[in-house]
This record gives structure tokens, sequence and C-alpha cells, in this order.
């Protein structure tokens, strides 16, 4: 048995393993489902709340992220730290996230609702749109190592196009429904169906393990 | 190094030099997981190594009598929070594990 475990030892699957745990409670998927859910409601929100809507869009996902986080994983879970080069690129991507969503969300809306005057016909601005989003989400994914960021890539990143090419069939904003809220509705489903697996799977602990209730 | 041989049974036997403490399993597990990251509290390693409270518990209490982790008592917001890490002995009695295993291995 030992001789087994210590062939099997390869430090840089474990390593990855431990960070991939870190994201089996299925709570970015809710997020970024609630993200795309979001997008696709976003004109009809315009329509009620004007440009409160951008709200509803950079707030919930962060907000899932946090709270989640902090209220349902980390009491099951625990913490970890990774290696100084894992954090330091994490961190350094945390900070371009940081700048860079709220912004392309900002500069999108503002985009959407005549701001710049873009005079840009056909497909362009969604294409362009879709190829930028679908590169800095494939950064992440990569950086992270998380393979789900991938799927958000291509949700995002083909979603604009397709809500331009659906508008002369089906309309608005049912466009943007079909587009978005279907791949945001399947990513919320599944995120949630991992989370009840993982609240199932690793229960709060009923001893006093220490540092996890003082 | 004096090397272990095969035994009547045919069981392999592992090199004497071997370090005992690290080649118990349930210890090796977690020495693995500590080695691989920066820090993690108790029950991260609870999840990690699938041991229970009290057999993590217990095999904390040994590598740290022999100085190979550390315990790290940190604030997380106001709460006194319990961290775990591999000491840089721990790091070594690691490495040097790995190794005498390794040369092992490619002898038999």
């Amino acid at each position: 048995m030992v001789i087994k475990m210590i062939e099997k030892i390869d430090l840089r699957q474990v390593e990855k393993q431990t960070y991939r745990f870190t994201f089996s409670d299925g709570i970015y998927d809710i997020a970024y489902g609630s993200l795309l859910i979001f997008i696709a409601i976003a004109p009809i929100l315009r329509e009620m709340i004007y440009l409160g809507y951008i709200f509803f869009m950079i707030l919930p996902a962060p907000l899932i992220i946090l709270l989640g986080k902090k209220f349902i994983s980390i009491p099951r879970m625990g913490i970890v730290k990774f290696n100084y080069n894992r954090s330091k690129s994490k961190n350094k991507l945390m900070l371009l996230i940081a700048i860079l969503f709220p912004l392309t969300v900002i500069l999108v809306v503002l985009t959407f609702i005549g701001m710049f005057n873009v005079k840009v016909g056909g497909y362009i601005v969604p294409v362009g749109a879709g190829l930028f989003a679908l590169l800095l989400l494939s950064t992440i994914a990569y950086t992270l190592e998380y393979p789900h960021f991938y799927l958000y890539a291509v949700s995002i990143g083909l979603g604009m196009p397709l809500a331009e090419l659906m508008e002369p069939i089906v309309g608005g904003p049912l466009d943007y429904i079909i587009s978005f809220g279907t791949s945001g509705t399947f990513l919320c489903i599944y995120g949630i169906i991992t989370l009840i697996k993982f609240i199932k799977k690793y229960p709060i602990p009923k001893e006093e393990i220490p540092g996890v209730k003082g | 190094m004096s090397k272990g041989k095969k035994n009547s049974g045919d069981e392999i036997l592992i090199p004497d030099s071997i370090d005992k403490l690290i080649h118990e399993p349930a210890r090796l597990n977690i020495m693995t997981h500590l080695y691989v990251i920066e820090s993690a509290d108790f029950l991260f390693l609870m999840r990690r190594t699938g041991l229970t409270f009290g057999n993590l518990s217990a095999h904390m209490s040994k590598l740290e009598d022999a100085g190979y982790i550390q315990i790290i008592k940190e604030f997380i917001g106001k709460k006194p929070h319990t961290m775990l890490r591999i000491t840089e002995k721990g790091r070594q009695a690691f490495d040097e594990y790995r190794t005498i295993m390794k040369d092992f291995f490619n002898e038999i």
C-alpha cells in the first residue's frame, strides 16, 4: 500500500488537485450563471430601472462569490493558502479582473444605450465584444487552471454575436434571453446541483476544530 | 545507506534509513499536502486527507513533536485561526524521503 502511494506521488498533480478542490463548491458556476442571466434580462431591466440595471450586472456575481465562500464553503472546506507563485499570479489576475470586469460591463452598457454614438454597422461590435470576452475569460481560465472558465468564455463570447444574429428572427428582448439566458440557466442549475452535493458531502463539522470555530 | 532486502515471504522491505515518521501512509498524505501549499487549517487537511479529527490530530502531534510542521496562530477578521505549515526541517525530511524511495525503486 505504501509503495503504491509513493509511486503515485506527483507533487505538481497533488498541488493542482488541491487547488481545484477549492472550486468544487459550484459557487463560481452559480455566480457566472447569474451574471449571464442578468445580461439576458438586461434589456428588460433597462426599461424598468434605466441605468440602475448596471448594478445588477456588476454586483451579484462578486457578492455570490464573497458570501458563498464565507458562509458556505469555508466553514465546510477550511482555509488554504497556496504557494507564492500561485498566489502572486492569482492576485495579479484578480486585480486585472477587478479593473477590467466593471470597465467592460460599463463600456458595453454605454455602447448599447448609444452614449458613444457608435456608427459601426453589422456584426463588428458584437463579434468584437464577444472576442474580447472570449480572450479575457480564456486568459483567466488558463491562469487559474480552472477549465470551467473556458466554458464561461465560450458562453459569453458566442452570446453576443448570437444575440445579434437572433435579433431579426425573434426580436428583442427574446434575442438576449435566448442567447445568454440559456447558458446562464444551465450554469446556475449545474452550480446549484454541485453546491448541494458539496454541502451533503462536507457538512459543517460538529467537533471543535481548532481555528474553525475560534 | 543500507538497503532493504526481500524477506522469505517475498515482501519488499523498505530501506533502513527511511524516515519512519513520514513513511506512515496517513502522515505521508499530510506531509505531501503541506509540502505543496503554503499553509492550511485543520479542517482543510481533514477534507483533503480524508482523515477523521482524532486521527489527524494524533498524526499532527507526532509531526509537530518532530519539528516537521508548525502551528501558526493568526487572525482572520477578529477571529483567531490556527494554520498549519510545513517547516524547513519537514521540507528537507520530505525531500530526503522522496530521494531515498526513488533510489530504492530505481534499484529494484
